[in-house]
């Protein structure tokens, strides 16, 4: 794994776990996407997010006969799968954007890795201490008002608020450095969603 | 296309002056700038000042984080006007309706929904 430079929020560095360098027996998912213009198509994000979905949906740790909590299911990992990816796709400064979910212990993972400038590192390290640093709903709330007001304003950080304030999302977030390369920071966001099986 | 209907591939939002109702149906997951043609045809809804509007969500399955944000602003819109009365037809068994629609009461506390 590429050295830390700074790991923030609920992120497990431990996991995927491995011994000897293997994943133990858990069940874990990665897809690496390779094109350069994949930033730009919205649709790929939703459909990378709806076969994790329906992937997920039929891994036993995870399924349900009841067709309402297996489609309570599908929205859930969907819209949190779809948020990170198309962040890692908005800010990837290129080559690859490698999307993991994986369940273990009653807990599904969700990671989107992606490259940044390496500039741009402690402004975005700022902007994630303030989405851990208060209530999320709260401050989704003032960020969505700050925003109708002014909408230079912007609404950073939203689909992130969501995922806390709505979908009780635990996030985490680590920055590494990426090897002969100062230009650029290895991004890893991590999204850990309770897995409730009726 | 008309100035009251969006088509996308997966997505339709258009108005029903007769029964006052804007109609949302399919995947939204857009670009922030993407949702402005929406943003738009909402607008227009309302700068016509009708006593009540109807927003039927129950075939709209995914929304995104910048869509929510749309609808977000559009409730504060109606509120800074004042004078709109808004009903929501959502559904509950689409996860995204039942955890992030009734944050639209903050936004517009007269609001009523129906999560059927």
């Amino acid at each position: 794994m590429n050295e830390c430079i700074d790991c923030i929020g609920d992120f497990r560095d431990d996991w995927p776990s491995t011994k000897g360098g293997v994943r133990v027996s858990v069940v874990c998912v990665s897809v690496v996407f390779y094109p350069a213009d994949f930033a730009v198509r919205w649709s790929q994000c939703s459909a990378t997010a709806d076969f994790f979905a329906e992937y997920f949906a039929a891994v036993e740790a995870c399924r349900s006969d009841d067709p309402a909590a297996r489609d309570e299911f599908i929205g859930t990992l969907s819209y949190v799968v779809n948020e990170l990816v198309e962040n890692a796709v908005k800010f990837s400064v290129g080559e690859t954007v490698e999307v993991t979910v994986g369940v273990e212990d009653g807990e599904l993972i969700v990671m989107a890795a992606n490259k940044i400038l390496a500039t741009t590192a402690t402004p975005l390290i700022e902007k994630f201490r303030e989405l851990l640093a208060g209530d999320p709903q709260e401050l989704l709330f003032a960020r969505v008002e700050a925003n109708a007001d002014d909408p230079e304003a912007g609404v950073s950080g939203l689909g992130f608020l969501t995922m806390m304030s709505d979908y009780a999302a635990r996030l985490g977030w680590r920055f590494a450095a990426v090897p002969d390369n100062p230009h650029n920071v290895l991004l890893t966001t991590m999204a850990r969603l309770e897995v409730r099986k009726p | 296309m008309s100035d009251t209907e969006i088509k996308g591939t997966g997505y339709r939002v258009w108005f029903d002056a007769e029964a006052a109702t804007v109609n949302l149906e399919g995947s939204l997951r857009l670009g922030t700038t993407e949702y402005e043609p929406i943003a738009a045809l909402l607008n227009q809804v309302i700068e016509r000042r009708p006593p009540a509007i109807t927003l039927r969500m129950t075939d709209l399955v995914f929304l995104n984080s910048s869509g929510i944000n749309t609808l977000y602003k559009f409730a504060i819109a109606i509120r800074k006007l004042g004078d709109i009365a808004v009903h929501v037809q959502a559904s509950s068994t689409i996860s995204w309706q039942s955890k992030s629609l009734p944050n639209l009461r903050k936004f517009l506390p007269g609001i009523t929904i129906t999560l059927n």
